[in-house]
This record gives C-alpha cells, structure tokens and sequence, in this order.
C-alpha cells in the first residue's frame, strides 16, 4: 500500500510537470498556425506495400520542410488507411474532410479508392494529388477540379507496354488478364485496343481477387487459368491487376509449363510480387511497367539517406511511387506557399487547390505542372519505365518509352 | 440456335485439349476441399454445429508450416530423402497445429455453451467471434501480406496422362489426401473411437447412457477434424502460400462441398469436395474468369434442387 501511494505521488508529480512544460510548446507552435496533409492509401491489406512506400515519401516531404524553419505554418502528417478497397474510401475521406486542419490531400493511392472517395474531397474543396492512381478514366471522368496526380495515367502506361510487348519482344498472340478491379481492367482494355491495332492476336479475360489478396475468389482459379493458358498457344501474357494475385498467376503458369512472356503493370511492380510468388523463381524473366517518372524514379545522394530513415532501410528504387508521394507532397507545400491562406478552413483549402493548378514544380521524378483534368502536361514520351525480375529482384529500369 | 451449337463445338473442342490437364488439377484442388469439409461434417454430425472457424483452423495449419519450411527448406534444394522426410514433418506439424486450434476452441468457444444447454445461435455467434479474433490475430503477428511457402521439393512434371503432364504439386496433394481419407474413413467405420463418433451422431443420449463418453468424443471428433484442416492448410499453402484470410474462400467452398455431398456425411464431403474442385477447375474452359465461383454454386442449388439433403444425404451415424 505504502509502495502505491508514493507511485501515485510519483505520478501526480509527472503530471503536473508535464502540464507546466505544454505551454511553452504551445507559445511556439502559436507563432505560426498548424496544417494537415492527409494522405489516403493502403497501410493494412494485401497490397498495403505500395501504400506504405507512399507513406514513407509523404514522412520525408514533411519532416524535410518543418526542418527548414522557414515555411510561415507548421506541417502536420495524418494517416487514412483505406486498404486499397474503394469500399472502404468514402469513410476515409469523409473522416480526412473532417479534420480540422486538414488542407490537401496525398492520394488516394489506388484508382479505384480514388474514384470512391473524390465527390467528398470534391464537395470539401480539397485537393487531392495522386502519387499513383493511374486509371485513364479518373481524369476524364470526373467532374470536378480537385483531383490531380503526378504519374500519367494508363493510356499512356497500357500504350507503352502493348508497343513493348508486341514490337519490342514480339508477341504475336497475347492475352490480356485483369483482375476486374478499375485500375486493372481499366489498364488490360488500353493494353488490349492497342496491341489489336499493332495487329496483334489479341483475347482477353477475368479472374477476380483472391482470397488470399483481399478479394473473395479462389486461389485455385489460377491453376486452371494457367492450364488453359498452355493449351491457347498464346505467346504473351498481360497482366493488368496487382501484385499479390499476379504473383499466384505466376506461380500456376510456372508449374503448367508457360515459357512464353509475361508482363504487368505499375500494380504489380513491388518487391512483394516476389515474396508473394511460390516459388519465387517463377517471377524471374517477368517484365513489368511503372508510369514512375522514368530515369529519375528513385532517390539519390543526401536524399536516398534521409529516406532510408523513414523506411527502416528499405531503398527508395526498391519502394515505387515513394518519389511521386514525395513530390506529391512538395507539389502541394509549394502551392500552400503561393496561395492566400486566409479566412474559413473550406477558403484555404480552396486556395491551394486553384493554387495548384497554376504551379509549375521542379520534382524529383520532373518538372510537375498539371492540366485542367488533373493529368500532367506533356504526352509522357520517356516516363514509363520497364523492368525485368532477374534473380528474385526487380532492379533497375531495362528501358523505357 | 446455331450461334448456341457453335459455342458448344467450339468450346468442347478446346475442352479436348486441356480435359486432363483441368481434371487432374480439378481434382487436387477438390482434395484439399474434401479435407477442410470433413472437420465441418464430422463437428456437424455430432453437435449439429457449423463450426465456422474451421478456416481459422485451416490458416493455422497454413501458418505453422510455413515457419517450419522456412526454417528447414530456407533457400536450399531439398534431395529426394529431404522432400520425403519434409513432407512427412510437415504434414505432422501441419496437422497437430490445426488439431491443437481445434481443441482450444471447442474448450473455449463451444463446451462452456454446451454446458449451459445455450441455443444454437449461440454457438453460430461464438464461432464467428471465435474466426475474426483468430484471423486478426495472424494479421497482427505475421502480417498482412501473402507469403510464399519454400518449398520442399522441385515441382516438375512426373509422368503424363493422356497428353497432361502431371507436376509434383499435384501428385502430393492426391496422395497425401488419399492417405488421409482412406485413413479416417476406417477409423470412424472400424474403431471403437469411431463406433463412440457414429454413436454421438445418431443419438447422443442414449450413446452416453450406453456408456460412450461425450465430452471426449466431441474432442476427439474436433481433433480429428482440425488435423485433417490442418494438413489441408499446409498443402494449400505449399501452392498459393499464407496469408491471415487464407482460410475464408476455401473454408466456404469446403462447406459447399459438405453441403453437396450431403452434411455429415464422411464419404459425402470427399464426394462434394473433389466434384466442386473439377467443375471449378473446368469452368475455366467454358466461362470468363469471374464467373467460375457463378457456374459452382449453380451445380450446387442444382443438385441441392433435385437433392436436398445432398448427394449421399445426411447422417453420419448411417453412412460409415
């Protein structure tokens, strides 16, 4: 008994400690006003590396500019996880519109999620500027101004890998998969017009998620695909979907025997696909494509240390679309410096969301400036970059567009 | 009328080049089902229970032996006396993992229940209650992602069949799963253990006033059942490797299969099993992709229309 009452004596004293330092924190931190850049992606769930990644590039954007001193506001970071799933995006962007101090948005991450979640940032007046959501159909299907992002979407992607596929490694006949998602199917149907007028053989089909990637089909569809496959005679496969049902796929095509080529997208493009991959020497000789800023899609000198802190060591050529969240990020800071942060939250949010649509930013991944659809100006010649698995790694660009 | 022939001929003729291939691998699929459906049947016949953790029961097999070929296999090319010896540890590990799961949760979840004469709502509760902190708990301690499982042994292809080369992969599957059917299926039919099972399932209190010990034959039914579910995990994932919802589509379709050969019944869930892993796996040659789960459960209310107590019916206590 005796013991408790001095811990609580011990603890009051803690208490009351603490309570006299928090108003000197508050004196600083009332110098400068507190804003918050959300962002929305897969934290938990099958595919959460991607989104991790992101996360990771958002920390570091962030840190980097608190760092400086010289910003007139004080940056805050928070975190919506949506699990990738465009179920789960309308609750986490209504729970981000309604932070308080929230200005703008990174993300969301995944096409689909991004479809799901934009009317309520739309309605809030926030900006939104996507690291990685590349479906072609995102920005020519929305009606309103806030969404922006900083990779071409997949008409340029879907392009760039049919031409590479049918000219570049001549396939002839080639299927193109997808997993039914917005983002895969969406990807598969640019693929397949496009090889069709490189004059290519061109079948398409769909097997949905997995079980063991958050979606609710059977694994064991993949074993009977493949055996399908086999007996088509097709000589290429294209993969539109992400990376932990691509990885089951690859698997099944590996024990059925295919030798022909096999290439995904930027869903697919994760140090995970090789994890994920049983065995994961049937990933080897794959080809894969990032809509990821071409040569200059990783961090590098000062930059690639400072990174390596926030990702426990990780690389950031081995974590896709850090760079673009990265930038994503910078893009909007840069915008929150140029606009008028004055009045009622909706105003500013309002303001860097117009603010945004004049900027023109110098990125890591290139110069970032966007059109009225939110897609970035240029036609993208040089900025998707294709990748081969050799030896159960994913390594550096091979080529690109 | 013509368009419809066509689609039939062309369809058929495509079917001839792949039959084999889709049966053999129908069938090794439709095994790991038949294993995961005798836990659901064997705890149906004798509680009238549908123990919905049995997928958490699965995954647990799963995760145990994915720790335990990693620590073996590692990175290295297992010889033919590794394969054997690794095979043989992991179905052990796989299926005492899932017999342990089972037995923890028939002592927590179900048998405090059944103490109390609680209504069989309760039990549906506890057992769903049971499966979500089960998986959570796997997504919290090893992830959310899949893992693949090193593997024991080199998959290539054995022998053919009729033009399908037969893989490694498949052989495993069909033989372990063979040995384990067969197995149960004289025990329960033969044994004294069994002859307690059949008893509990026809009547229970006149089983247990004949002498038969309830409570242990209900834990040894969810021993068995989990074992089984166990190995089944380990299989499965030596193909399409681990991850904390890897028992949901597979337990589902596993209770499907149950349910088609008729619910507990033993023979019934082998029947329903290997019949739902061909016309899955056969499918793929007539529909899209996404419509394979559609053509299953079809055959499903199908045979359920014409059938309803299933293929070979209900009744454990009968079929034995």
């Amino acid at each position: 008994m005796k013991f408790r009452s001095s811990k609580a004596v011990t603890l009051v004293a803690a208490g009351a400690a603490l309570l006299m330092a928090v108003p000197s924190i508050g004196a600083t931190a009332a110098t400068k006003p507190v804003y918050t850049i959300g962002y929305e992606g897969p934290l938990s769930g099958g595919n959460a590396q991607l989104g991790i990644n992101m996360k990771w590039g958002v920390e570091l954007a962030i840190s980097q500019a608190n760092a400086t001193g010289k910003l007139p506001f004080t940056l805050k970071a928070a975190w919506y996880d949506d699990q990738g799933s465009s179920t789960l995006s309308p609750a986490q962007a209504q729970s981000a519109v309604g932070n308080r101090s929230l200005v703008a948005m990174v993300g969301p991450a995944f096409s689909g999620a991004t479809r799901a979640a934009e009317p309520f940032y739309a309605n809030a007046g926030v900006a939104t500027v996507s690291p990685s959501a590349t479906a072609a159909a995102l920005a020519t299907g929305l009606t309103n101004n806030n969404f922006m992002r900083v990779v071409y979407g997949d008409d340029v992607q879907g392009l760039a890998d049919a031409k590479y596929l049918v000219k570049t490694k001549s396939v002839s006949k080639l299927l193109v998969l997808d997993d039914g998602s917005f983002y895969g199917s969406g990807l598969a149907a640019v693929v397949a017009a496009s090889a069709k007028t490189l004059h290519a053989t061109v079948t398409t089909n769909s097997y949905p998620e997995s079980s063991n990637c958050g979606g609710l089909a059977s694994p064991s569809q993949y074993a009977s695909a493949a055996t399908s496959i086999v007996a088509s005679g097709v000589t290429g496969v294209f993969y539109g979907g992400y990376y932990c049902d691509f990885g089951l796929l690859l698997g099944a095509l590996a024990t059925a025997g295919y030798t022909g080529k096999i290439m995904s997208g930027d869903g697919s493009e994760s140090a995970s696909l090789i994890t994920g991959t049983s065995p994961a020497t049937a990933a080897n000789g794959v080809y894969l494509s990032a809509a990821s800023g071409g040569t200059a899609s990783a961090f590098t000198g000062k930059l690639e240390v400072a990174f390596k802190k926030f990702s426990g060591g990780t690389a950031s050529s081995a974590a896709l679309y850090a760079p673009q969240a990265y930038d994503a990020t910078n893009v909007i800071i840069a915008a929150m410096q140029k606009a008028t942060l004055t009045g009622s939250l909706e105003s500013k949010r309002i303001a860097i969301r117009d603010a945004l649509h004049k900027i023109s930013y110098k990125g890591v991944t290139g110069t970032i400036a966007f059109q009225s659809d939110g897609n970035l100006v240029g036609s993208g010649a040089g900025q998707i970059s294709f990748y081969q698995v050799t030896n159960g790694a994913i390594g550096n660009p091979i080529a690109h567009n | 009328m013509s368009g419809l022939l066509h689609f039939f001929s062309s369809h058929f003729s495509t079917l001839g080049h792949e039959f084999w291939p889709l049966l053999v691998g129908g069938l090794a699929t439709g095994c790991i089902y038949a294993m995961i459906a005798i836990g659901y049947t064997l705890v149906y016949g004798v509680l009238r229970l549908i123990n919905f953790a049995h997928s958490e029961i699965f995954m647990s097999g799963g995760f145990a032996t994915f720790f335990l070929m990693r620590w073996l296999v590692g990175t290295s090319t297992p010889n033919t006396f590794e394969t054997v010896l690794y095979l043989i540890l992991g179905v052990l590990v796989g299926g005492l993992t899932g017999a342990g799961v089972a037995t923890v949760l028939e002592r927590v979840a179900y048998r405090p229940l059944r103490r109390r004469n609680a209504p069989k709502l309760a039990y549906l509760i506890s057992a769903i209650g049971a499966s979500y902190f089960l998986f959570n708990l796997a997504a919290k301690e090893f992830g959310r992602i899949n893992f693949s499982m090193a593997s024991p042994y080199v998959n290539h292809s054995l022998f053919t069949i009729f033009g399908a080369q037969v893989y490694m992969s498949y052989i495993i599957i069909l033989l372990v799963g063979a040995v384990m059917l067969v197995a149960l299926d004289r025990l329960v039919a033969t044994s004294k253990l069994g002859r307690s099972i059949r008893a509990v399932a026809q009547d229970a209190e006149t089983a247990s006033l004949m002498g038969v010990n309830i409570d242990r034959t209900i834990a040894l039914t969810f021993i068995i059942g989990g074992f089984l579910g166990g190995v089944a995990g380990y299989l499965y994932g030596l193909s399409f490797g681990v991850v904390y919802t890897m028992g949901f589509t597979p337990a589902l379709k596993a209770f499907t299969a149950a349910v088609l050969g008729g619910i507990g019944n033993l023979r019934g869930a082998v029947i329903g099993g290997l019949i739902l892993g061909v016309v899955e796996s056969m499918s793929v040659a007539f529909v899209n992709g996404a419509f394979i789960d559609v053509v299953a459960f079809g055959v499903l209310v199908l045979v359920l229309l014409f059938r309803p107590t299933g293929i070979l019916g209900e009744r454990l206590g009968r079929s034995a």
